[in-house]
């Protein structure tokens, strides 16, 4: 089953509803955008591994936490493609979770472009 | 695993004098268990901000270790890290031996009534579903903090309800019981672990002339100097108590016959000619000591301790008063030697 995609016209961050959660601190919210980019390139390197693996277990894992953070910092693209490869792995469906996977990469860009 | 505070990030609590010292210094320490960074990094800048010293943890192991630190009266948990999760940690939490009450609130992105009911049956407080909204995290520590400090007034009631259940009004003494207690607990250690278990029996030499010469008050004030004597002379770990009147019990764990000799000599030299100035009179204080020791019986009991005690705190009397007597006339007995082939040995 593949993901559904969200229209690509919607920005990647809710930057009202994120500032009014973490006290609307613009420089707090920059570190944490950047605390996010690290943890999310260490966690793409891990969920690479786990897809050729087709270890389920730690793509839900590794989906969840990833859905979390990203819920956290209002990134409501991010987040969808977390909860795809998060389902994914719990139908064990390694089709999905490779289309999840390029998916949170292709929000992960936009989120960078949009960042510039 | 760091404790962080706002305006201080190294070390343990901070101490400086601004408004959110005096917060956190106020304020228990709280524990922030959460493996993903960015959620993490909220929780700690938020609740810095709000004057709370932390610890944080990124995982259910840190999380246990850190909880084992009695500052710690507040933890926030993911319910999903790595190791164990906070579910299991608030199991462990509720199963361990009672000291402080430590607040739970369990943070996850599971919000089924199932999942809230698992969570607060394992003994979670409180439960919030991610992402978190801070302000309310705020209002609901406000609630952990009630319970913590409520919790807290009501130990402090339990532990001087305790103190007057088990001490003697008069010289702040372990009462009868409580030292009979001690006693009865210290032989069993005693036999278990190989090590002998001593008491002193102390009476104040003709306390009731001076009880009838200068009154109770002044009775009642030599009795408290005596405790003061006897406390300074004993080991930091031995028991002192009001076995009645004015006979003082002392038990000393982990001592033999030949050293509990040597305590008691200590304790009659303080006392021995002692010379109480009350209400502008001079009154000279001695003190009879008997002693005796698990060592000198076969099957040690409290009975049989305080019966030769007792006795040998008669023969002290008998021979004069202001002097120190050995249970059984044991001085060059079986007892007493091996304590000396043991302290020779040493």
């Amino acid at each position: 089953m593949r993901a559904k995609r969200p229209r690509t016209s919607a920005p990647p961050i809710i930057r009202k509803e994120v500032l009014k959660r973490i006290g609307g601190e613009e420089a707090f919210l920059l570190e944490l955008l950047d605390l996010y980019s690290r943890e999310f390139a260490l966690k793409t390197k891990a969920m690479e591994k786990a897809v050729r693996k087709a270890d389920f277990k730690a793509l839900r894992e590794l989906g969840h936490g990833l859905k979390g953070s990203s819920a956290n910092l209002s990134l409501p693209g991010l987040v969808a493609a977390a909860l795809a490869l998060e389902t994914a792995a719990e139908a064990e469906d390694i089709a999905g979770a490779r289309a999840a996977l390029d998916r949170l990469k292709d929000e992960f860009a936009r989120l960078k472009a949009y960042r510039g | 695993m760091t404790i962080r505070t706002a305006d201080k990030p190294r070390g343990p609590i901070a101490s400086t004098t601004g408004p959110a010292a005096v917060r956190r210094r106020n304020s228990p320490t709280i524990l922030v268990a959460e493996d993903d960074p960015v959620s993490g990094r909220i929780l700690e800048k938020n609740l810095t901000d709000w004057g709370h010293p932390i610890l944080k943890a990124r995982n259910g192991d840190e999380a246990w270790t850190a909880l084992q630190n009695p500052r710690v009266r507040i933890a926030v948990l993911d319910w999903m890290m790595p190791g164990m999760d906070g579910l299991e940690i608030c199991r462990r939490l509720r199963e361990r031996p009672r000291r402080g009450y430590t607040y739970v609130i369990l943070l996850t992105a599971k919000d089924s009534p199932t999942d809230i009911i698992a969570g607060i049956q394992a003994g979670a407080d409180d439960y919030m579903t991610k992402p978190v909204n801070y302000q309310e995290l705020r209002a609901r520590l406000q609630t952990g903090r009630r319970i913590i400090e409520l919790e807290d007034s009501l130990l402090v009631i339990q532990k001087r309800l305790t103190e007057l259940a088990t001490r003697d009004g008069l010289t702040s003494l372990w009462n009868r019981e409580a030292i009979l207690k001690f006693l009865e607990e210290e032989l069993e250690h005693g036999a278990r672990d190989g090590y002998a278990t001593s008491i002193i029996m102390i009476d104040v030499d003709k306390f009731k002339n001076i009880n009838d010469l200068h009154g109770h008050q002044t009775g009642d004030a030599v009795l408290r100097a005596v405790t003061d004597a006897v406390g300074k002379n004993v080991r930091p770990y031995d028991k002192v108590g009001r076995y009645g009147g004015d006979e003082i019990m002392v038990v000393l764990p982990n001592c033999s016959l030949y050293q509990v000799s040597k305590i008691a000599e200590r304790i009659r030299a303080s006392g021995a000619a002692r010379k109480l100035r009350t209400g502008g009179r001079s009154i000279a204080v001695s003190l009879s000591l008997g002693c005796t020791s698990s060592e000198c019986f076969p099957k040690p009991s409290v009975d049989g301790l305080i019966l030769a005690g007792d006795k040998a705190l008669y023969e002290a009397k008998r021979d004069g008063r202001n002097r120190v007597s050995l249970s059984d006339a044991v001085e060059e007995g079986p007892a007493f030697r091996a304590g000396k082939e043991r302290r020779h040995a040493r």
